[in-house]
C-alpha cells in the first residue's frame, strides 16, 4: 500500500445531532450489557425495562429534534443520509420498538413468567430449567439484544453506502436470530425457527454482500449516489452491475419477505415468541422497506427499466403467494405471516412506481401496517389454553361470545389488514394503488385488487369464526394482561382508527419527505 | 343551520359512544339520552329543511366540506356532506321514524336488561344511515353502508342467547358481504373510468362515458342494492332477520336500511340513464322480487315474517320504479317514503300485538283482537288501507304512480305490478282478518291488553302519516318538482290513461281483498296450519325455496370442495363462505405443500428464484 | 497477474458455498459454506480495490471479517443449543414448522 494513500485519510466530520437517535439507542444497549453484568438479579428485570423505555423515549426526542430543526444532510463521509424519509422511518421504528418493548415486558399472561425461557442455555424440560423457572428467574439479556436490534433498524434505512447497509443489516438481524429462539414454551419450534431464520438470513446476506462487491467493481464506489452517477455515465448495459444489483435486491427482498424469498416468514413468525414476532413484523418490515426504497430510488433508478420485468414478476408472485397460501392456513400466527407476505407484495407496487405519491403512499402504508400488525400479534398472545398460546384457528371459535372486547379489537385489526374503509389499512392501500395506477401500472393494480379480495376472505373467515361459530369446547381463555400489553393494544387500535379517519396530518408530515441523492 | 349539518350525524354518534363507553353507569338514563339524540338530529333536519325551502330549486344543493380524507396525487376523497332535496327527504324519514321508534322502544324494551345497549345500537344505526344518505361520494357512502350493516347485524343478533337469532345474524352478515363486493367493484370501476368517486363528478362524467362502462358499473351497483335491499337472489336474509326485536324490524328492516338500495340506484341515475341493459336488469330484479315477496307473504303464519315478505315485495316496487328511468325515480322515492310510514306503523302494531300476546307471533293464535286492542287495531288498519292502495291513503298515490309509469314502459311490467297489487291486497287482508277479526283463538294463559302510551303514541303518529302522508307529499309538498332537480323527472307517456287505470287497479285490489276476507274472516281458521295443501302453498311457506336455492348453488359445491381439501381443517372451514373461495382453497392446499419445512429446500427455492430472475433480466436486457 | 482470474476464483468460491448450503445436511457445514460465500465476496472486494486503485474495497474486507466473526458467534450458539436439545446437528431434522 502506498504511503500517499494513507496520508490522504482525514478524520471524517461527524454531526452528532444527526447521529443522536442511533447513538442513544446503541449507547443504551451498551449500558444494558453493563446492567446485565453488574446489577443484582432480583431487580435486574425492572432496571432493564426502565433503561430500555427511557432510551427509546430519549431517542424519539432526538428524532424530533432533527425534524424540528431540519438538520438534514449526509454525515460520516456520506455513509448515512439524514433526510425527510429517514426522520419519518426512524420515528416510526422507535415508536414500533416502544410498543414492542411493552409487549416483551409482559409477564402476567403466562403463570410461569414472561414469554422467554428462564435460561435459554438450559435444556428444555430438564431439571435445570425447572429449577430456574421455579426460582422465578428471567432471561434479561433479551433487552440488550432488543436494543442492539433497534439500533440496526435505525441505521438500515438511512445507510447511504452498501457497506453500512450490510453492517446495519447484520446488527439488526443477529440479535433477532437469538431472540427468535428463546421462547419459554414450545422451545423446539422456537429453536427451529431461529435456525431457519439464521441459515437463510446468512445465506441471503451473503448474496447481498457479493452483489455489493460486484457493484463496487462496476462503480468503483459503494456510495449510493456514486452508483447512480456511474450508471447514468455508462452507455452500455453492464452485466456486472445488473447481476450485482439483482443480488443486492435479493438481500433486501429477503428481509421484506417477498416471494420467492419469503419461505422463512411463516416458520419464523410461528416459532418465535409472539412478542418478538410482533416486533419483527413491524420493525424489520419498516426498516427493510425503507432500505429497499432508498436503494431503489437513489442508486438503482438507472436500472429501473432492466429490473422492471423482474420486479413486476416478484410483486405479482408475492401478492398471490401471500394471499392464496394464506387461505389454507389453520394457525393464526402463520396466517398473519402470510398476510405480512401479501402486504410486502402490495408495498412493492410503491417501490416499482417510483414517484413522490408512491413514496408517500408506501411510507404511510408502513406506518399503518406496523401498528396494526403489532396490535394483532399482541391480541394473539392473549388467547391461551393450559399449554400456552392457543394458536389453532379452531380454538378461536366463539371467542366473540366469551370476550367480546378482545374479539372486537382483533376484528378491527383484521379489517385494517383487509383494507376496509375507516382503518389505516384502507388509506395506505388506496394511496399506494392510486399512485401505482397513475404511473401506468394498471395490470399490477388489478392483481393487487384481486389479491386483496382473496385476502379479505381469510380475514373475514376469522371474524366469522369468532362471532358466529360455537366454541369447540377446548379450554381456551383470554387472559387479562398487565398494564403494558393493555396499553400496547390500546395504542395500536387507536392509531389504526385515527390513521384511517384523519390520515391527512401524516400525509402533510410526508409532504417534504424526499430522499437525499 | 345548514353549516351545522354535521350535527345530524354527530348527535346520534355521540349518543352511541356515551352509551357504549359509559357502561352500566348509564343504565338509568341511557334510553332517554338515546331518544334525545335522535330527536335532536330530527330537529336539526327540520331546521335545515326550512332553510332549504327558503332557497330557489337550483340553490338548494349544498356541499358541506368537513375534512380531506384521502389526498393522493390527483385523487381526492373528502369527508363532505351533500345536502339536497333527496338527502334531506331521507334525513327526515330516518330521524323522524327513527325517533318515533326510539320512543316506542322505551316501552317495548322496558324489561330487557340490555336496554341501554339496544339504544346504543339504535343510535349507531341512525348515525351510520345518515352517513350513507348524506355522503357526497361513493367512498363515504360505502362507510355508511358498512356501518348500517354492522348495526343491523348487532341488532338482529341482539338476543344472541337464542340460537335462531345468532344464525339469522350470521346469515345477514354473509349475504350482505356478497352485496358489498358489488359496491366495492362499482367504486373501483368508477375510479378507473372517471378518476373520481364524488356523486357530482361521476354524474357529470357519466354523460360522456361509454355504454359498456356504465353497464358494468350499473350491474355492480345493482348487486350491492340486491344485498342491502333483500332483492332476488339475495333476499333470503330478510325473513330470518325478523329474529331481532320488533322495533328493529320496523326501523331497519322495513323503513330505512333496506331501502338503501333504492337510494343508491336513484343517486347513480346518470349511470343508469345511459345503460339500458343495466336498467332492464333492475326492472327484472324488481319485478321478480315484487311477485316473490308477495307470494311468500300469503303463506306465512308468523305475523312478522308476513310483513317481511311484504317489505320485500314493496321494495321490489321501488326497485322496479327506479329501473324505469326518469319516469320512475320520483315515484319510487315517493313510495319509499310512504312505505316508511305505513310499514313502520304496521310493524309497531305487530309488536304491540305480540306485547299483548306473550310474544306469540303465530297469527293462528290471534283473532278478534279488535275488541281487546282498539288503538292497535285502528292504527294497523290505517297502514292496511295504505298498503293495499285504497284512496286517499298514502300507498294509493305512490303505488298508482308506479303502476302507471310501469305501463308506460311496457305492458308486461305494468301487468306484473298489477298482479302484485292484487296479491298484496289478498295477503294483507288475510293478516288483518286473522289478527283482528274472526273468532278469538287465544292460548289459555293469554290475556290480550292494549300497550302503554309510549308505544301507542308513535303508532298513532305513523298512522296519521299512513293516512295523509301521500296527499301531503303529492299535493302540498309537490314531490315531483321537489325531487326533479336531483334525479330528473319526465311525465309518463303511452300506456293506459289514469281514468282507466285507477278503476282497474282498484277492482283488482278489491278482488284480492275479497278473497282474503272470505277465506280468513268468514271461515274458521284452523289452529294448526293445514298440511294437505297444494305444492304452491308449500313452496311459498318454504320462502319459495330461497334457502334451498342458495344451498344448491353456493353451499353444496363449497362443501364438496371443502371435503376434498385434505389439509384444510374442517373445523376451520365455513361451508357457505368457503364455497365462493373453493377454487382458491384447492390451489392453496397444493401450494402450501411447497412450504416443506426443510430449510435446504427454502434455500433451493431462493437460488432458483435468483436464476429465474437473472434469466428474466437477461431476456429483457437482450430485447 | 490477470485480475479477471481472481474474480473468477471468487465466483467459483461463491458457487461452491451456495451449493454447499443446498446439499450438506450438517448445520455446521452449512454454516461454513455461508462463511465461504462471505469470503468469496471479500476476495472480490479486494480484487476490485486493486483493479480500480481505490482503498475502499480493502477496508470493506476488514469490516466484513468482523461481521462474519459476530455471525459465527450467533450461529454457533444457535446450532449448539439446538444440538443439545435434539442430539443432532442435521438441519433436515428441524422440520416441524411447515405447510
Amino acid at each position: 500500500m502506498s504511503s500517499a494513500l494513507i496520508a490522504d485519510i482525514t478524520a471524517p466530520s461527524v454531526n452528532y445531532y444527526m447521529l443522536a437517535p442511533i447513538l442513544i439507542v446503541l449507547g443504551g444497549a451498551v449500558l444494558s450489557v453493563l446492567v446485565e453484568a453488574f446489577y443484582p438479579r432480583e431487580s435486574r428485570r425492572s432496571a432493564q425495562i426502565a433503561l430500555v423505555l427511557t432510551t427509546l423515549v430519549v431517542a424519539f426526542l432526538a428524532v424530533l429534534n432533527i425534524k424540528v430543526d431540519a438538520i438534514l444532510g449526509f454525515t460520516i463521509v456520506n455513509s448515512l443520509a439524514i433526510d425527510g424519509v429517514s426522520v419519518f422511518l426512524q420515528g416510526l421504528i422507535i415508536l414500533s420498538a416502544l410498543v414492542g418493548a411493552l409487549l416483551i415486558s409482559e409477564n402476567r399472561i403466562d403463570p410461569l413468567g414472561d414469554a422467554f425461557a428462564a435460561q435459554s442455555s438450559a435444556l428444555p424440560g430438564s431439571e435445570d430449567e425447572l429449577a430456574f423457572t421455579e426460582r422465578g428467574w428471567y432471561q434479561t439479556e433479551i433487552w440488550s439484544l432488543f436494543l442492539f436490534s433497534v439500533g440496526g433498524m435505525l441505521i438500515f434505512p438511512i445507510a447511504n453506502d452498501l457497506l453500512t447497509l450490510f453492517v446495519a443489516l447484520e446488527v439488526m438481524s443477529l440479535p433477532l436470530y437469538l431472540l427468535v429462539g428463546m421462547a419459554r414454551r414450545r422451545r423446539l419450534l422456537s429453536q427451529e425457527a431461529a435456525l431457519k431464520y439464521f441459515v437463510l438470513g446468512a445465506f441471503s446476506s451473503a448474496f447481498m454482500l457479493y452483489g455489493s462487491a460486484l457493484v463496487y467493481g462496476f462503480a468503483n464506489s459503494v456510495e449510493l449516489g456514486d452508483i447512480a452517477k456511474a450508471l447514468s455515465a455508462s452507455a452500455a448495459n453492464s452485466n456486472l452491475m445488473l447481476v450485482g444489483g439483482i443480488f443486492i435486491l435479493i438481500g433486501l427482498l429477503f428481509k421484506v419477505g417477498a416471494a420467492p424469498f419469503h419461505q422463512w416468514t411463516p416458520d419464523v413468525y410461528q416459532g418465535a415468541p409472539t412478542a418478538i414476532t410482533a416486533f419483527m413484523s413491524a420493525g424489520t418490515k419498516v426498516a427493510a422497506f425503507g432500505a429497499l426504497l432508498r436503494v431503489f430510488y437513489v442508486a438503482l433508478s438507472g436500472l429501473a427499466w432492466d429490473l422492471s420485468a423482474v420486479l413486476w414478476a416478484i410483486a405479482i408472485i408475492t401478492m398471490l403467494v401471500g394471499t392464496i397460501i394464506g387461505v389454507a392456513q389453520s394457525d393464526i400466527k402463520r396466517m398473519l405471516a402470510y398476510s405480512s407476505i401479501a402486504h410486502a407484495g402490495f408495498l412493492l407496487l410503491g417501490v416499482i412506481a417510483q414517484s413522490k405519491a408512491a413514496l408517500d403512499g408506501s411510507l404511510f402504508y408502513l406506518a399503518g401496517y406496523a401498528f396494526t400488525s403489532l396490535g394483532a400479534f399482541a391480541v394473539v398472545s392473549l388467547v391461551r389454553d393450559a399449554s400456552g398460546e392457543a394458536n389453532h384457528l379452531g380454538q378461536w371459535a366463539g371467542l366473540g361470545k366469551r370476550s367480546p372486547v378482545i374479539a372486537s379489537v382483533f376484528t378491527l385489526f383484521l379489517l385494517a389488514l383487509a383494507g376496509i374503509p375507516l382503518t389505516s389499512g384502507f388509506v395506505g392501500k388506496f394511496a399506494v394503488f392510486a399512485a401505482a395506477y397513475e404511473k401506468g401500472l394498471a395490470p399490477l393494480v388489478v392483481v393487487a385488487v384481486i389479491a386483496s379480495a382473496i385476502a379479505g376472505f381469510f380475514y373475514v373467515r376469522v371474524i366469522v369464526l369468532m362471532f358466529f361459530t360455537d366454541a369447540s369446547g377446548d379450554e381456551v381463555s383470554v387472559v387479562v394482561p398487565s398494564f403494558a400489553t393493555a396499553a400496547a393494544i390500546t395504542i395500536t387500535a387507536v392509531v389504526t382508527i385515527v390513521l384511517g379517519v384523519i390520515p391527512q396530518p401524516v400525509f402533510d408530515l410526508l409532504s417534504n419527505a424526499l430522499f437525499l441523492k | 343551520m345548514t353549516a351545522y349539518a354535521w350535527l345530524l350525524v354527530a348527535l346520534p354518534l355521540a349518543g352511541a359512544a356515551v352509551l357504549l363507553l359509559g357502561g352500566k353507569r348509564t343504565n338509568a338514563w341511557g334510553h332517554l339520552l338515546g331518544t334525545a339524540m335522535s330527536l335532536g338530529s330530527f330537529g336539526v333536519g327540520v331546521a335545515t329543511l326550512i332553510e332549504m325551502l327558503a332557497k330557489t330549486a337550483e340553490e338548494r344543493e349544498t356541499i358541506i366540506h368537513l375534512w380531506d380524507w384521502i389526498v393522493v396525487g390527483t385523487f381526492h376523497v373528502p369527508v363532505a356532506l351533500q345536502l339536497d332535496q333527496l338527502s334531506i327527504s331521507f334525513v327526515l324519514l330516518i330521524t323522524g321514524v327513527g325517533s318515533l321508534i326510539h320512543i316506542y322502544s322505551i316501552g317495548y324494551m322496558a324489561h330487557d336488561e340490555n336496554r341501554r345497549k339496544f339504544f346504543a345500537y339504535l343510535n349507531l344505526f341512525i348515525a351510520a344511515m345518515l352517513v350513507l344518505v348524506l355522503a357526497n361520494n361513493y367512498m363515504l357512502l360505502y362507510v355508511g353502508w358498512e356501518g348500517v350493516g354492522l348495526a343491523s347485524y348487532l341488532l338482529i343478533g341482539f338476543w344472541i342467547h337464542k340460537p335462531s337469532a345468532a344464525t339469522a345474524a350470521k346469515k345477514a352478515f354473509v349475504v350482505n358481504r356478497v352485496g358489498d363486493v358489488g359496491l366495492s367493484l362499482a367504486v373501483m370501476l368508477m375510479f378507473t373510468a372517471f378518476g373520481t368517486v364524488t356523486f357530482g363528478e361521476v354524474n357529470a362524467a357519466a354523460e360522456s362515458a361509454s355504454t359498456q362502462t356504465a353497464t358494468w358499473i350499473g350491474l355492480a351497483l345493482l348487486l350491492a342494492a340486491c344485498g342491502k335491499s333483500a332483492q332476488f337472489p339475495l333476499q333470503s336474509w330478510l325473513l330470518d332477520a325478523m329474529e331481532g326485536p320488533t322495533p328493529v324490524s320496523a326501523l331497519i328492516h322495513a323503513a330505512t336500511m333496506v331501502t338503501a338500495g333504492v337510494y343508491l340506484i336513484a343517486r347513480s341515475h346518470a349511470i343508469y340513464d345511459i345503460a339500458p341493459i343495466a336498467q332492464t336488469a333492475v326492472i327484472v330484479i324488481g319485478g321478480i322480487t315484487l311477485i316473490m315477496g308477495a307470494i311468500i307473504g300469503t303463506a306465512k303464519d308468523d305475523i312478522k315474517k308476513g310483513l317481511a315478505g311484504s317489505t320485500m315485495s314493496q321494495i321490489g316496487y321501488m326497485i322496479l320504479g327506479v329501473g324505469l328511468g326518469p319516469v320512475g325515480y320520483v315515484f319510487a322515492l315517493f313510495h319509499l317514503i310512504t312505505h316508511g310510514f305505513f310499514k313502520a306503523g304496521m310493524f309497531l302494531g305487530a309488536g304491540s300485538v305480540m306485547h299483548g300476546m306473550h310474544d306469540d307471533v303465530n297469527m293462528r293464535h290471534y283473532g278478534n283482537l279488535r275488541t281487546a286492542m282498539k288503538i292497535t287495531y285502528a292504527t294497523f288498519g290505517m297502514g292496511f288501507l295504505a298498503i293495499i292502495g285504497i284512496p286517499p291513503f298514502a300507498g294509493f298515490w305512490s303505488k298508482d304512480e308506479i303502476i302507471r309509469a310501469a305501463f308506460s314502459h311496457s305492458p308486461l311490467t305494468g301487468i306484473v305490478t298489477l298482479i302484485g297489487a292484487g296479491i298484496t291486497a289478498f295477503y294483507m287482508t288475510r293478516m288483518m282478518a286473522m289478527t283482528f277479526f274472526g273468532t278469538a283463538r287465544w292460548q289459555d294463559d293469554v290475556h290480550p291488553h292494549e300497550s302503554p302510551k309510549s308505544m301507542t303514541i308513535p303508532m298513532m303518529i305513523l298512522s296519521i302519516g299512513s293516512a295523509f302522508g301521500g296527499m301531503l307529499l303529492l299535493f302540498v309538498a309537490n314531490i315531483e318538482s321537489w325531487l326533479e332537480p336531483v334525479v330528473g323527472f319526465e311525465h309518463a307517456h303511452g300506456g293506459p290513461d289514469s281514468s282507466v287505470l285507477i278503476p282497474v287497479t282498484l277492482t283488482i285490489v278489491a278482488i284480492g281483498a275479497m278473497m282474503g276476507w272470505v277465506q280468513y274472516a268468514k271461515r274458521e281458521v284452523p289452529l294448526l296450519a293445514p298440511t294437505d295443501v297444494s305444492i304452491f302453498t308449500k313452496a311459498a311457506r318454504a320462502d319459495l325455496y330461497g334457502d334451498t336455492f342458495n344451498e344448491a348453488v353456493f353451499m353444496r359445491p363449497g362443501q364438496y370442495l371443502t371435503r376434498s381439501l385434505v389439509y384444510v381443517d374442517n373445523k376451520v372451514v365455513d361451508g357457505v363462505v368457503n364455497g365462493t373461495a373453493g377454487l382458491v382453497g384447492v390451489v392453496a392446499a397444493q401450494l402450501r405443500r411447497t412450504q416443506t419445512g426443510f430449510v435446504r429446500s427454502y434455500a433451493l427455492v431462493m437460488v432458483l428464484g435468483v436464476v429465474v430472475i437473472g434469466a428474466i433480466a437477461a431476456i429483457v436486457g437482450m430485447a | 497477474m490477470e485480475l479477471n482470474n481472481f474474480i473468477l476464483l471468487s465466483a467459483i468460491l461463491f458457487s461452491i458455498g451456495a451449493v454447499g448450503v443446498l446439499v450438506r445436511r450438517n448445520a455446521i457445514v452449512v454454516f461454513m459454506s455461508v462463511e465461504m460465500m462471505l469470503n468469496a465476496a471479500n476476495l472480490a472486494f479486494v480484487t476490485f480495490a486493486k483493479a480500480n486503485g481505490s482503498i475502499d474495497g480493502q477496508v470493506i474486507a476488514f469490516f466484513v471479517m468482523v461481521v462474519a466473526a459476530a455471525e459465527v458467534v450467533v450461529g454457533l450458539s444457535i446450532i449448539v443449543s439446538i444440538f443439545r436439545t435434539r442430539r443432532t446437528a442435521s438441519i433436515d431434522e428441524a422440520s416441524l414448522l411447515k405447510f
